[in-house]
């Protein structure tokens, strides 16, 4: 069967820019032709730098015609997140603070994508400050599910899966605080991995929860996501937070034949909508006929791990966040007579309501008086969950939920109580909590809608997550899946 | 109402500017989350505190100047500057 | 202005929290360099300036630098320690949060030697202790300017390596706390620590202030005045300070725990703008920082580095070389100083004293008086010049004292042979030599000249005089003898031998 460009998988465009029967340039033309009759229905981009990407296209060709390829992803264009610094690109994180903003550098994983050849393919709408989980904080356009054009695509990541799941690029890269990779995967029907925390180095994305956010790959099938990881996942003198090279475990690790997977005790009563239980159950029945072992573990803890999350992350956001005064880059406001009025009414103007509130809540949490009560017994709580996921890991491969409780709901449906969706994040906010990596995989559909399944591993267990979602998508039909658009 | 949660003290110390209404919708809608939140009150937890980062002098850095992005670049990216400096309202006076 | 005296009805309790900035060669947290005089914003990077996704990373030299003064001062140096982040928004604050350590310093306990004023100039003064409470590693802030309508700031001071100091409690009197900064600055260049040019901003100090009555055990209220950047200034807040509290309990009121200012030119405190909600920093662990673990390694590698303690020092002199306090104490005020004086004394030990005169009158004029004409003005604006500066060797130094012993010249032409050391680094024999300036001791030519002058009808009244008991007579006889010799008679074979022919 003979596929559009814009539906071959990274792998196979690799191969055949390799053997010459595909330019860069050529690729780029054609996904070009797509965004321009595509984004406009999704809104996955919000911003292309169409003459930037073909001579990028261009460089890389003549690069590869003077036998200079710099591996298997020259040539690859990756779209880019947009909070994740791509030198003279704009660094917006889809906020009206960050609006004019273009990145004086580059992060450290655009570096890794440039010395891999990679084509640096315009950036992605989020969530604001990547505060969110269905991209409609987004302060500068909508993105809509590319499966369902009246709903959300996810969140915060949400313009990274809807670019991929409308054919717009086979690679992305998104972030993952509490699920913001994840997430948005499986509600688009992509792939989505949330690396060990440490693994990927955070120089060049905006901080939003600085012990929980990490960079991971996007894509359609779970041997494209692992394409990329292997450029991103190098150390990075600039976050003393990422492994050096004595702390890393080599990629890949063969993984064992026959996992073991733990489902934790209860999940799926946890307000889980009847289709998705069902398709978790197909995923279950796969593993045990491939000789897996399912067991069931004990995780108590797992009702603090929303709260704990939400007190540690929106405590770090409010002082990751305090930057944005106006002072030094960004919106200004042209009211004021004195710097604390200027600071003040310029994060007013230049902040939506989503980060609003949980500055305020962060605040709140680490103020006198209250830090004891919330912020302390947060990190308390989060040395509890960490030790009774490493726990259940110690006698399991790997931990199978749900990734979503529900698939994709409708644009605006849930805008007005922010409780409500804070608790979609039920299932992927342990993983960044306990610092573990963890990987969505489609694995059924409601109706239309997507419904992805979810592996949490231990530390640097990536090997293991891959080789069971390679193994499960090699025999289903959900890899590569575009919406008709 | 959650104990403690004071809207207009927190926007201050946030350097937040909220409206009227905005005051009385977040404070409802931080009171919600905040009301879920009873579970980590009672919870019993260990005395430890999560603190699995630690490292070795090996990640320090050593002292070699690096490079700087110059007053020109800064001034670009600043919304107002005067003399290679940024400049803001005036200081209000520190003496009170 | 004037002295107030506190009365003895009350006691000064003072705390000082010292900003002593590190001398290192790139920022704590950002690799960018740093230094005084820099077109503004010239030293600012990506990390300094808070753009978006940038991350603190610590220097190593930071780090050694603060380990090495908590050996210095005896402190207890932690397995591990942290960093903190203080939130509060500030124009001068790039990422609207400063770097700081608030629960593992690397530095904790410790304590200071200080020496008060003598009851003269030539007496030492009373040695006491000051304990330390810790002393943590941070980044400095931006600098605000006020122009016209308007103020500007400069960021080439963001991130600059700061040691905080915190004393305890211990300082009973600005005299204690001026003796302490000296102490303190004293400890902090001589092992290289910092090179605390207070002109260029490098020491800054938060002055702690209370009283109580006389007896009492529980502090006072107190008031604390920030940014005192000379140790006159701190000296002048204290009293000032503690005369205005005095006051105004004698007064029957209370003092109110406030943050001040101290205008230096009308030599008075003020009470700063109160800034709102200043005092909840909403400290927590800075997440982009790990833990650090301090080997002992280190800590010991850092240990060879601590030199010998300044008044260790002096006491050594005054003791085991027997040097005066007032040769002793300035010998020990620079390292180099005292190191140099100590290889000259290994070359001669015989007369150390004579060797610390040398030093200290006729080699440190000289070496102000260089610097004062190299600056071309009278008073020297830029630091004196070294003893490594001079092209003068302490074994020079040394070989002259030693033939100034063994009467080969005199003390008078010793100071002559030294200015022209100094001027070429030549060895002293060698412009003796050249200059001819060997001391006459030949006792029979001497004898000679002292009779032939004794003899002279010019000279009868003051013989006269001499045999009468006026001692001081002889010494008109000295100039015709020397004036014979060219000024080259051994001035003590001279009064020999005038006592003894006069009889």
């Amino acid at each position: 069967m003979s596929n559009a460009l814009h539906q071959l998988s990274a792998v196979e465009l690799s191969q055949r820019l390799q053997a010459g029967t595909l330019t860069s340039r050529a690729l780029v033309d054609a996904l070009i032709a797509r965004h321009e009759a595509v984004n406009p229905k999704v809104g996955a981009f919000t911003a292309l730098d169409i003459a930037d990407v073909r001579a990028q296209a261009d460089a890389s060709d003549e690069r590869r015609r003077q036998g200079k390829s710099r591996g298997p992803l020259e040539g690859i264009p990756v779209a880019i997140k947009d909070n994740i610094a791509v030198k003279g690109q704009p660094l917006t994180c889809s906020s009206k603070m960050l609006a004019k903003l273009v990145s004086p550098y580059d992060a450290h994983v655009t570096e890794q994508l440039r010395s891999a050849g990679a084509i640096l393919y315009g950036r992605l709408n989020m969530d604001e400050f990547a505060m969110g989980s269905s991209t409609e904080n987004s302060a500068l356009q909508k993105t809509f599910n590319p499966w369902d054009l009246s709903r959300i695509p996810g969140g915060s990541s949400g313009g990274s899966a809807a670019a991929l799941a409308a054919g717009l690029v086979p690679l992305a890269l998104g972030s993952d605080t509490g699920g913001s990779i994840r997430q948005p995967a499986s509600h688009c029907g992509v792939v989505g991995l949330k690396p060990t925390y440490g693994l990927v180095s955070r120089f060049g994305l905006v901080a939003f929860a600085s012990s929980l956010d990490q960079i991971g790959p996007m894509a359609r099938s779970v041997e494209d996501c692992e394409l990329l990881l292997q450029v991103l996942a190098t150390p990075d003198a600039r976050d003393m937070t990422c492994f050096d090279a004595s702390h890393r475990q080599p990629l890949p690790v063969a993984a064992p034949a026959a996992l073991r997977i733990g489902v934790p005790r209860g999940f799926l009563g946890k307000g889980v909508a009847p289709e998705v239980v069902q398709a978790l159950e197909s995923v279950l029945d796969f593993y045990r006929r491939q000789g897996c072992a399912i067991v069931e573990v004990d995780l108590p803890s797992a009702d603090l791990a929303v709260p704990t999350y939400y007190v540690v992350a929106t405590a770090e956001a409010s002082s990751n966040l305090g930057r944005y005064d106006g002072v030094r880059y960004g919106h200004r406001s042209t009211q004021a007579s004195n710097p604390i009025e200027m600071m003040t009414n310029s994060r007013s103007e230049g902040f939506g309501p989503e980060v609003k509130r949980r500055i305020l809540l962060g605040t709140f949490v680490l103020s006198a008086g209250y830090a004891d009560a919330y912020y302390v017994r947060a990190l308390r709580a989060r040395a509890k969950i960490r030790a009774e996921y490493l726990g259940a890991l110690a006698k399991v491969d790997v931990l199978l939920t749900p990734t979503v409780p529900t698939p994709a709901f409708k644009v605006g449906e849930k805008a007005s109580d922010p409780l409500q969706l804070y608790l979609e994040d039920i299932f992927t906010i342990p993983a960044n909590l306990a610092g573990l990596p963890a990987l969505s995989v489609p694995c059924g559909r409601s109706g239309q809608l997507p419904i992805g399944f979810h592996l949490v591993g231990a530390p640097q267990s990536e090997a293991k997550l891959l080789a069971a979602g390679k193994l499960f998508e090699a025999a289903h039909g959900f890899a590569h899946q575009q919406a008709a658009l | 109402m959650a104990e403690g949660f004071d809207i207009e003290h927190l926007a201050k110390l946030a350097r937040l500017q909220l409206t009227p209404e905005e005051k009385v919708l977040y404070a409802q809608q931080l009171n919600s989350v905040l009301g879920h939140f009873r579970a980590l009150a009672e919870a019993d937890l260990p005395a430890q505190v999560d603190d699995a980062l630690v490292v070795s002098e090996a990640a320090l850095r050593a002292d070699n100047p690096g490079p700087t992005l110059g007053a020109e670049a800064v001034t670009r990216v600043a919304p107002a500057s005067r003399d290679g400096q940024i400049s803001v309202p005036r200081v209000v006076d520190d003496e009170a | 202005m004037s002295q107030s005296t506190a009365s003895s009805d009350w006691e000064i309790v003072i705390g000082l929290e010292v900003h002593v900035q590190l001398h290192t060669r790139a920022k704590v947290f950002a690799s960018c360099g740093w230094g005084f005089g820099q077109e503004p914003n010239e030293q600012v990077d990506a990390v300094v300036l808070g753009l978006p996704g940038t991350l603190p990373v610590v220097n190593r030299e930071a780090v050694e630098r603060s380990i090495l003064f908590g050996l210095v001062v005896g402190a207890e140096i932690p397995e591990r320690c942290a960093w903190d982040r203080k939130n509060y928004f500030y124009p001068d604050n790039p990422k609207n949060y400063q770097l700081t350590q608030k629960d593992f310093p690397v530095v904790v306990g410790g304590k200071v030697e200080i020496e008060l004023p003598g009851a003269s100039r030539n007496v030492m003064g009373e040695h006491k202790w000051i304990r330390l409470h810790h002393a943590h590693l941070e980044e400095d802030v931006g600098k605000l300017s006020h122009a016209g309508g308007g103020s500007l700031v400069d960021y080439n001071r963001a991130g600059v390596p700061l040691l905080e100091i915190v004393t305890e409690p211990d300082l009973r009197s600005a005299a204690e706390a001026e003796a302490f900064l000296r102490s303190l600055v004293a400890m902090l260049t001589q092992a290289g620590v910092a090179d605390c040019d207070m002109e260029k901003g490098q020491l800054r100090c938060d002055c702690n202030v209370s009283v109580r009555p006389r007896g009492a055990t529980k502090l006072g209220t107190r008031t604390e005045t920030k940014n005192l950047n000379s140790i006159s200034g701190v000296r002048d807040t204290v009293i000032y300070e503690s005369a205005r509290q005095i006051r105004e309990l004698q007064a029957g009121r209370t003092i109110v725990q406030e943050t001040r200012g101290w205008n230096a030119e009308q030599g008075r405190g003020y009470v700063l703008r109160d800034k709102e909600d200043a005092h909840d920093y909403r400290y927590f662990p800075d997440p982009d920082i790990p833990t650090l673990l301090i080997s002992r390694d280190t800590v010991q590698r850092l240990q060879q580095q601590v030199p010998e303690n300044l008044y260790d020092r002096q006491r050594r002199y005054m003791e085991k070389l027997a040097l005066p306090y007032t040769a002793a104490s300035v010998l020990v005020a620079q390292r180099r100083l005292a190191e140099w004086f100590e290889e000259a004394v290994a070359a001669y030990p015989a007369n150390p004293q004579g060797i610390a005169n040398l030093i200290a009158n006729d080699l440190l004029r000289d070496l102000a008086a260089g610097s004062a004409e190299s600056s071309g003005e009278g008073v020297s604006t830029t630091p004196a010049k070294t003893v490594d500066d001079c092209p003068l060797k302490p074994a020079q130094l040394a070989a002259l004292v030693k033939l100034t012993d063994e009467g080969l010249i005199s003390k008078q032409q010793a100071k002559e042979v030294f200015a022209e050391m100094f001027k070429t680094g030549q060895d002293p024999m060698v412009i003796v030599d050249q200059k001819g300036l060997k001391q006459n001791s030949d006792t029979g030519e001497l004898e000679k000249i002292v009779r032939e002058v004794v003899a002279d009808p010019a000279v009868a009244k003051s013989i006269a005089e001499y045999r009468a008991g006026n001692e001081k007579a002889i010494n008109a006889l000295k100039g015709p003898i020397m004036k014979r010799t060219q000024g080259k008679a051994n001035p003590g074979l001279i009064d020999q031998l005038l006592r003894k022919i006069l009889g």
